[in-house]
């Protein structure tokens, strides 16, 4: 070390720079520490076999031949489990059922008992020595299932007559909500100028993170230790402490290593983690599962499936009166509690979004299928809000004729409006939502627009603009975060800061933003920051999801830095012999003001008892942020074969105070791509006779490839900071893909019902439903826009 | 078990193993070398990939006996023997071409082939070359940029 590093690193590594992440080093070596990566010796493998149809009575599970086969140690039905104590996967509440009471979810158990209620739901477990042995072994176990037929889509389900999935939702409605006002919307529309009507899909997504689950359990000082890929440890280890007979939240330690990608689909407990955990109590020996792709398609919680009759009620000035919404979501036959908030409440927290909206009539019903379970996934019940607003917006510029900027720009809450409170009880501390998308009205050249139309059309193509406005919730309301500071130093001076926190990296960076931050504070060089994260030992607390951990834990780190400096310039007092209040700290070493005395801060931490400085500290946001956007795209449509491309692609983000511009950059082109593919290409598909899974790999699900659109205009509006966390950060984790898909979308129908000529299908175009493909797209063209959406 | 002799990251090396075994489970197994990922089951994500004589391949569709004789490179024979890391590797860094880091070993090595038998490709060329493999994070931006920058570190040097 020495000094003119220490002078410059704040102002080289600290907030707002640019730097390499300190990720980065052991990942591009494949020095990374993924879940499966970790081998114990000894370890063995578990196979579940799962159910191969729908819906069925599970009548037996013969395992005596797959026990019988070399290196088998082991076979786990759901009757071993019941009569071993362990209880089903902690079930989804908190809503109620049409008629008043309680909502009623099928038991969860870890290995299917009785039923069985989807393809892939677990139906025993082979452990073996090996992977191949424990195959083997899986195709061995003789599983008698009386089929039964099945259903999978939540119009289906709901239909007069529809099979029932549990006798605990009748007609297959599990929970429903209401919100608004009914009364006051009905009049409101009775007495609009003008009315227009959607029906939507918000198709079924795989989240696909590309390192599927994987879970390593072993017993460890008469302690069961669990290694997984997951965002939230501590929800994990209190899941597990439910659920396995004789464990408590004290007796587990749940560990995560690098986690490649999250998404929200590592948010949950999966009944895999507790056969595997419960495997490892019982044979006392590392036992590890790594999911496959399929396994992953199959049982990992699919995100979105929200279909929606939406109607938007407005004055002949083109003032939006009320907004009315009839939706069904389709969340499985497993619902995690997440999977059902999300579509019945987190979703409707922002669906008036930006706009100066407060009639609403909300009716929103979780439907129960023959399906995976729905859960998290990036935007979580938000890109479901904002498709469905935004596609009315556009819906009424066209109704009214008028510029569809020009229709938002009417209804945006005002400055002066601020703290402004929506229909659903949220609200928001700040934005300036016009100024924001004056910025990306000019950085599209949204005036420019007629001669680029005009260009496109002398080349045969049709060309559409589509436009996004809108505000996300960050934070998923868990607002507060501990972080605790150790200074070290060992016996040659070297020192370090590690930083431990109970938020999880997933791929976000978020090590080197906390790094950032108390780099900022310490005036020590980055590379002597280490960011501690991943076991429950350690640190405990909500994890990482909703876009959260930067404004709640990198304000924790804030506070935890100062707290640890604050303390250590008490024992640079004693070791100095000056009062604390002569002292001043600077890059990483104190000094007595005015004279040359001082010493470095390892040098102190090296000269405690134990060589170490020990500080916490806590920060709590007071509300969620809520960051804001407008997203444009153009896209360009072959009108023969429907084949379509983005052609540009401009944002102006307002994400209030950026630490690190280049991840934060990534998050949002990222995450506008994960947007583009709901928009463009993906889809989870069921087949309705057999509720087989038809898109159960990556050559039947669509994922963007790198051959995809890239050229990202993407700006930063920093001058609004959040007010209510001391940051003044706002999420920024799904922000790009919240923005991206319904930008799109609205392009490609602006394509369409203009036309060539202006000409074109008109609102008819608006029929059109994701996923755009190419197929889909030719059909609008001959006005074949599939299927009833609703009833 | 057969017994086979090949190179692995510049050494020369052999295994004995199943006959059935695939490249990458040799590879993630008995040599230890976790760098190289699995991300599906069907060929189609491309976090295996790695050289084998210089050409990319996706260890999870090679038989380990097939590196028989051969000489396999994976993303830990990427950096030079000294520890200075790759061209792509630093470019990786540099343009924040990679988040969660799964994907980042199987796409280095996709670059590392095209670069070796494209040293100057276009965008386009990038694109196409890096199609087999998926990454869920970056959205490609920066992974592109990364391999052309990449490029032109790897051709200033050739020409130094």
């Amino acid at each position: 070390m020495n000094a003119p590093d220490f002078a410059f690193s704040a102002g080289r590594f600290g907030s707002g720079q640019a730097v390499r992440r300190i990720e980065d080093p052991a990942l591009v070596q494949g020095q990374g520490r993924f879940t499966d990566d970790v081998a114990p010796a000894g370890q063995v493998f578990v196979r579940f076999v799962r159910s191969s149809v729908a819906h069925g009575t599970l009548n037996s599970v013969d395992t005596a031949a797959a026990l019988a086969m070399p290196g088998v140690l082991a076979v786990y039905t759901g009757a071993d489990l019941l009569a071993a104590g362990v209880k089903p996967l902690p079930p989804a509440a908190g809503f109620k059922r049409p008629d008043g009471q309680p909502m009623s979810t099928p038991p969860k158990h870890a290995l299917a008992v009785g039923m069985v209620r989807f393809v892939g739901e677990p139906v025993a477990a082979v452990v073996a020595s090996s992977r191949q042995a424990a195959r083997a072994a899986a195709d061995a176990v003789g599983v008698d299932i009386e089929p039964l037929p099945s259903v999978s889509g939540a119009l289906q389900a709901t239909a007069a007559g529809a099979v029932q999935v549990w006798d605990g939702a009748p007609g297959n409605v599990l929970a429903e909500a209401r919100h608004g006002d009914a009364a006051a919307t009905e009049a409101a529309f009775a007495a609009a100028a003008h009315r227009v009507q959607l029906d939507l899909v918000n198709q079924r997504l795989a989240p696909s993170t590309m390192e599927p689950r994987a879970v390593l359990a072993h017993v460890e000082g008469g302690r069961l230790t669990v290694r997984l890929s997951s965002q939230m440890p501590t929800g994990v280890r209190g899941g597990l402490a439910a659920t396995l007979p004789g464990q408590t939240t004290e007796s587990i330690r749940v560990l995560v290593g690098d986690v490649g990608g999250g998404f929200g689909m590592k948010t949950a407990l999966y009944p895999e983690d507790v056969v595997v955990a419960f495997a490892a109590l019982q044979l006392q020996r590392p036992v590890k599962w790594q999911a496959e792709r399929l396994e992953d398609f199959l049982t990992a919680v699919h995100g979105r499936d929200l279909l929606s009759r939406a109607e938007m009620a407005l004055d002949a000035s083109g003032k939006v009166l009320a907004l009315r919404i009839r939706s069904l979501a389709n969340v499985g036959a497993y619902p995690t509690g997440a999977g059902v908030a999300i579509q019945l409440l987190i979703g409707p927290w922002v669906t008036t979004s930006i706009y100066d909206i407060q009639t609403i009539d909300l009716q929103i019903s979780a439907v129960l299928t023959h399906t995976a379970a729905t859960g998290a996934y990036r935007g979580a019940g938000r890109p479901e809000a904002i498709y469905t607003l935004e596609r009315l917006m556009d819906a009424a510029a066209r109704e009214l004729q008028l510029d569809p900027a020009e229709l938002r720009r009417r209804n945006m809450i005002r400055p002066a409006q601020m703290p402004y409170r929506n229909p659903m009880a949220q609200t928001y501390d700040s934005g300036q939502f016009e100024r924001i998308l004056d910025q990306g009205l000019a950085l599209a050249d949204w005036n420019g627009f007629a001669a680029r139309r005009e260009a496109s059309r002398a080349a045969g193509k049709l060309r559409g603009r589509g436009i996004a406005t809108f505000l996300e919730w960050t934070g998923g309301n868990a607002l507060e975060e501990h972080v605790k500071v150790r200074i070290t130093a060992d016996a040659k001076g070297q020192g370090w800061v590690e930083l431990t926190s109970a938020t999880m990296g997933m791929g976000q960076g978020i090590a080197t933003s906390y790094a950032q931050l108390a780099v900022e504070v310490f005036g020590v060089p980055i590379e002597r920051i280490r960011i501690l994260q991943g076991d429950t030992d350690m640190a405990n607390g909500f994890g990482s999801a909703g876009s959260r951990s930067l404004f709640t834990g990198g304000a924790a780190v804030r506070v935890a830095s100062q707290s640890a400096v604050d303390a250590a310039k008490d024992l640079a007092a004693l070791a100095l012999e000056a009062p604390a209040a002569d002292l001043e700290y600077n890059a990483g070493r104190f000094s007595v003001v005015g004279t040359d005395l001082g010493i470095d801060l390892f040098d102190l931490a090296g000269k405690q008892a134990g060589a170490v400085i020990t500080a916490a500290g806590s920060a709590k946001a007071s509300a969620p942020s809520w960051p804001n956007a407008c997203h444009i795209c153009e896209v360009e449509v072959d009108a023969a074969t429907g084949a379509l491309e983005i052609v540009a692609y401009a944002s102006v983000n307002d994400i209030g105070r950026v630490v690190s511009p280049t991840i934060v950059r990534g998050q949002i082109e990222g995450g506008a791509v994960q947007g583009i593919g709901q928009a463009l290409c993906e889809r989870i598909a069921y087949d309705p006779e057999s509720g087989q899974l038809l898109s159960a790999s990556y050559m039947d699900y669509a994922l963007p490839h790198a051959d995809g659109f890239r050229g990202f205009k993407t700006v930063f509006d920093q001058s609004v900071p959040c007010l209510t966390n001391s940051l003044g950060a706002k999420g920024v984790g799904e922000l790009g893909t919240i923005g991206a898909t319904p930008a799109v979308v609205n392009a490609v129908v602006d394509a369409l019902a203009h036309g060539l000529d202006g000409h074109g299908l008109g609102r008819a175009a608006e029929q059109l439903q994701m996923p755009l493909t190419g197929e889909t797209v030719w059909r609008g063209l001959q006005r074949d826009f599939g299927p009833a959406v609703m009833r | 078990m057969p017994v086979i002799d090949f190179q692995i990251n510049g050494r020369a090396t052999s295994a004995d193993i199943e006959p059935a075994t695939l490249l990458v489970d040799l590879l993630r197994g008995p040599l230890g070398l976790t760098g190289t990922h699995q991300g599906c089951d069907t060929a189609q994500c491309g976090c295996c990939t790695v050289l084998l004589d210089g050409h990319s391949v996706k260890a999870c569709s090679v038989l380990a006996v097939q590196a028989a004789g051969r000489s396999v490179t994976t993303v830990e024979g990427l950096a030079r023997p000294d520890g200075a890391l790759h061209p792509v590797q630093e470019a990786f860094i540099a343009c924040h071409g990679l988040q969660c880091g799964f994907c980042t070993p199987g796409m280095m090595m996709s670059a590392t082939c095209l670069l070796q038998h494209n040293p100057q490709p276009s965008d386009a060329e990038i694109a196409h070359a890096l199609e087999g493999n998926l990454c869920r994070c970056t959205g490609y931006v920066n992974i592109v940029a990364a391999v052309r920058q990449a490029a032109q570190v790897m051709s200033r040097k050739e020409t130094a």
